[in-house]
């Protein structure tokens, strides 16, 4: 179930990219996940595992992919135990967050209220109120309680 | 320093066009819209001049400002268009809140986050929109626009409520 922090966080990683270009591993970049987030977001290609094809920047490295992927990325398969700042993903990114949370216990920071309305079915625990959402509304009524950022 | 400033920043791939019209202007949106590549251009820029191959065409110098020591860098520019990429934590404090008050200089902030410490406008919160490529068609064009953009209302409205900035607004 996705879990949401507002606000600072012991041990969080604030600056996502520095931290993945710094910690990835090359599986994860051919992962058909990871593939399809790029196509997604970055509407690139992933050709090898250090090469991504840009429609605007031609071919770039691995580390030039946006921060909102790098840091999906992490929070897809980084199992260091970290808490990824989201607040470096833009609103396309939230139906991303939705779904890792879906797929495994995910534990995010954010500090912005971030957009989840693409998200059909939201469903959250608000850490800071222990209180369970399971909309966006209900979301954003519990968010903006929270003075924490 | 007062007034606009327009500010053209390219390479042979990316064309960057905007006005910047009041002292704090934000810049945030979707994820991989070049925000973090319009920093990178401009710091590249900044460090290497003419050397970096990148063309930054605006009346006052444009430079990027970051990581811990800014506050040991910034008392000394003075009169220029300073950009702060993303994750730079210190844009949320209340010295640096305090720095930009005592400042000459405009800011442009790419960020998300809250910042309650800093008076901008609503007007000035901007997106990066592409709006295809450029007339050369290898270099693609982007450009700036408001994010809250103005309504305007035809007929009578009665509204359920009304936001304001404070309460000095005036209502």
């Amino acid at each position: 179930m996705l879990k949401i922090i507002f606000g600072d966080v012991e041990h969080g990683i604030y600056h996502t990219p520095t931290y993945f270009d710094n910690r990835y591993e090359d599986q994860w970049i051919t992962h058909p996940l990871t593939v399809e987030m790029i196509r997604d977001i970055d509407k690139s290609e992933v050709v090898g595992t250090h090469l991504i094809e840009s429609p605007v920047l031609g071919p770039i490295s691995t580390k030039e992919i946006s921060d909102g992927v790098k840091t999906l990325i992490l929070m897809a398969f980084d199992k260091s135990g970290r808490i990824f700042n989201a607040s470096a993903c833009g609103d396309n990114c939230a139906k991303w967050i939705a779904r890792l949370g879906k797929r495994d216990d995910l534990t995010i920071n954010l500090h912005h209220v971030m957009n989840f309305s693409s998200v059909p079915e939201f469903e959250a625990v608000m850490v800071n109120t222990g209180v369970v959402v399971h909309s966006y509304r209900e979301y954003l009524e519990e968010a903006i309680k929270i003075k924490e950022r | 320093m007062k007034g606009m400033y327009h500010i053209i920043v390219q390479n042979n791939k990316l064309r960057y066009e905007m006005d910047i019209r009041r002292n704090i202007t934000i810049i945030r949106g979707d994820s991989a819209t070049g925000k973090t590549q319009l920093i990178n251009l401009l710091e590249q820029a900044a460090v290497f001049g003419e050397s970096s191959g990148v063309d930054v065409v605006c009346q006052r110098p444009c430079r990027t400002l970051g990581g811990n020591d800014w506050n040991l860098v910034l008392p000394n520019i003075h009169e220029q268009i300073i950009f702060i990429d993303e994750e730079n934590r210190f844009v949320k404090s209340q010295e640096f809140a305090a720095a930009v008050k005592a400042s000459d200089n405009y800011f442009v902030i790419v960020t998300r986050e809250d910042l309650p410490n800093l008076p901008y406008s609503v007007d000035e919160i901007y997106g990066i929109h592409t709006s295809g490529k450029y007339h050369d068609l290898k270099r693609t064009y982007n450009e700036l626009y408001r994010i809250y953009s103005g309504t305007s209302f035809l007929g009578k409205v009665r509204p359920e409520a009304v936001v304001v900035e404070d309460s000095n607004s005036g209502y």
